[in-house]
């Protein structure tokens, strides 16, 4: 295709890529999806099934103590409503030292060790391709983790044919996937900054603290980042205001050191995806 | 550890603040979180943050009972 013949050519809409996707996935003889129950893995296992029928798919949970406890939750969830076949699995990359010292490429470590795992239950079970949640969104992120699934032969077809997370959330929605409106929820480790060491004690922190807060009502973006004695929360911009009010910032406050935290700070610029990329320079603001 | 440029600059804005650097980080601490309820002034100390090479400013209470002593009096 030439460049000018590219500029022509309409981009596809969503529901035109659904339909890419549907043939996609009746191409491959079985599919295995690691499956967080995040808004991407949840609509493509629930493709997945639709197109290939539950006995050619089965939906992985890999469980750690960096994997949120209401993430198992909605991924339970999310599989019972579309009758997914669902198996879970223990990970353990908190065991593998390169892991926990917690370097800037940390998702390299963790995915090598999500892969090996669920490679070895694909190859157990005869099962042809693994699929992972990654999206066109995503290939411009900062994500050490996509060169464990390219070495694995993980195929990534939201990415491959171009859906953004807008779109995923929008055919989610029209499907009646629960994930649809969830806020983007990484792994547990992502609150710890580089060079902190990862720690099952650290993770279940930030767990609490940010459950703890969920409970006073915050919807929406939230992350709790672990600075040693303080804990830095970041909330999404438009629930500032409303938090920095005595009352309220008193009882956020209140939460994180139920938690287990000494101090408790309010990020003043609010959520960013990707904050502690920004702290230690890995990726600029 | 106030005396820093930062801090010097965030006291235009912030009079009673005390500021805690750790790298890019800084923690403001203040007696009453109100001011900052205005999202042009929540800017303002940002930009002066990302000046000074923050790139992230977090507030915190100062506690009632203990922190609020070491906080400047008006």
């Amino acid at each position: 295709m030439t460049a000018v013949a590219a500029r022509f050519e309409p981009a596809l809409s969503a529901a035109e890529k659904e339909t890419q996707l549907h043939a996609w996935l009746r191409a491959q003889p079985s599919v295995l999806v690691g499956f967080s129950g995040g808004v991407d893995s949840a609509y493509l296992a629930c493709v997945a099934v639709e197109a290939l029928g539950p006995h050619r798919v089965l939906a992985v949970i890999g469980r750690s103590a960096s994997y949120p406890a209401e993430q198992w939750a909605m991924a339970r969830d999310v599989a019972a409503r579309a009758g997914l076949p669902v198996l879970e699995a223990d990970t353990h990359e908190l065991a593998d030292p390169r892991y926990a010292a917690n370097p800037s490429d940390r998702c390299y470590f963790c995915k090598t060790e999500l892969w090996n795992v669920l490679g070895a239950i694909a190859r157990q079970r005869g099962i042809a391709v693994i699929v992972d949640g990654t999206n066109a969104d995503d290939l411009a992120d900062w994500r050490p983790g996509a060169r464990a699934a390219a070495e694995r032969a993980v195929r990534s077809p939201l990415a491959e044919l171009g859906f953004t997370k807008a779109e995923i959330r929008a055919l989610s929605e029209r499907r009646g996937i629960p994930t649809w409106s969830q806020p983007s929820s990484p792994c547990l480790s992502s609150r710890l900054p580089y060079g902190t060491p990862v720690t099952v004690e650290r993770l279940a922190q930030v767990e609490r603290a940010e459950r703890a807060l969920r409970a006073l009502g915050i919807t929406g973006d939230l992350r709790v980042r672990h600075h040693g004695d303080i804990a830095r929360v970041e909330l999404a911009p438009a629930l500032l205001g409303e938090w920095l009010s005595p009352a309220r910032f008193r009882a956020l406050r209140e939460a994180v050191r139920g938690a287990g935290f000494a101090r408790a700070a309010l990020d003043l610029r609010g959520f960013r995806s990707g904050s502690l990329n920004v702290l230690a320079g890995v990726r600029a603001e | 550890m106030s005396e820093t440029p930062l801090a010097r600059a965030l006291a235009r804005l912030l009079p009673d603040a005390l500021v805690e650097e750790r790298g890019a980080l800084a923690i403001v601490t203040l007696r009453d979180a109100a001011p900052l309820v205005d999202a042009a002034l929540r800017a303002r100390a940002l930009a002066f943050a990302k000046e000074h090479g923050v790139s992230h400013l977090a507030l915190e209470l100062a506690d009632d009972a203990v922190d609020a002593a070491h906080l400047p009096r008006d």
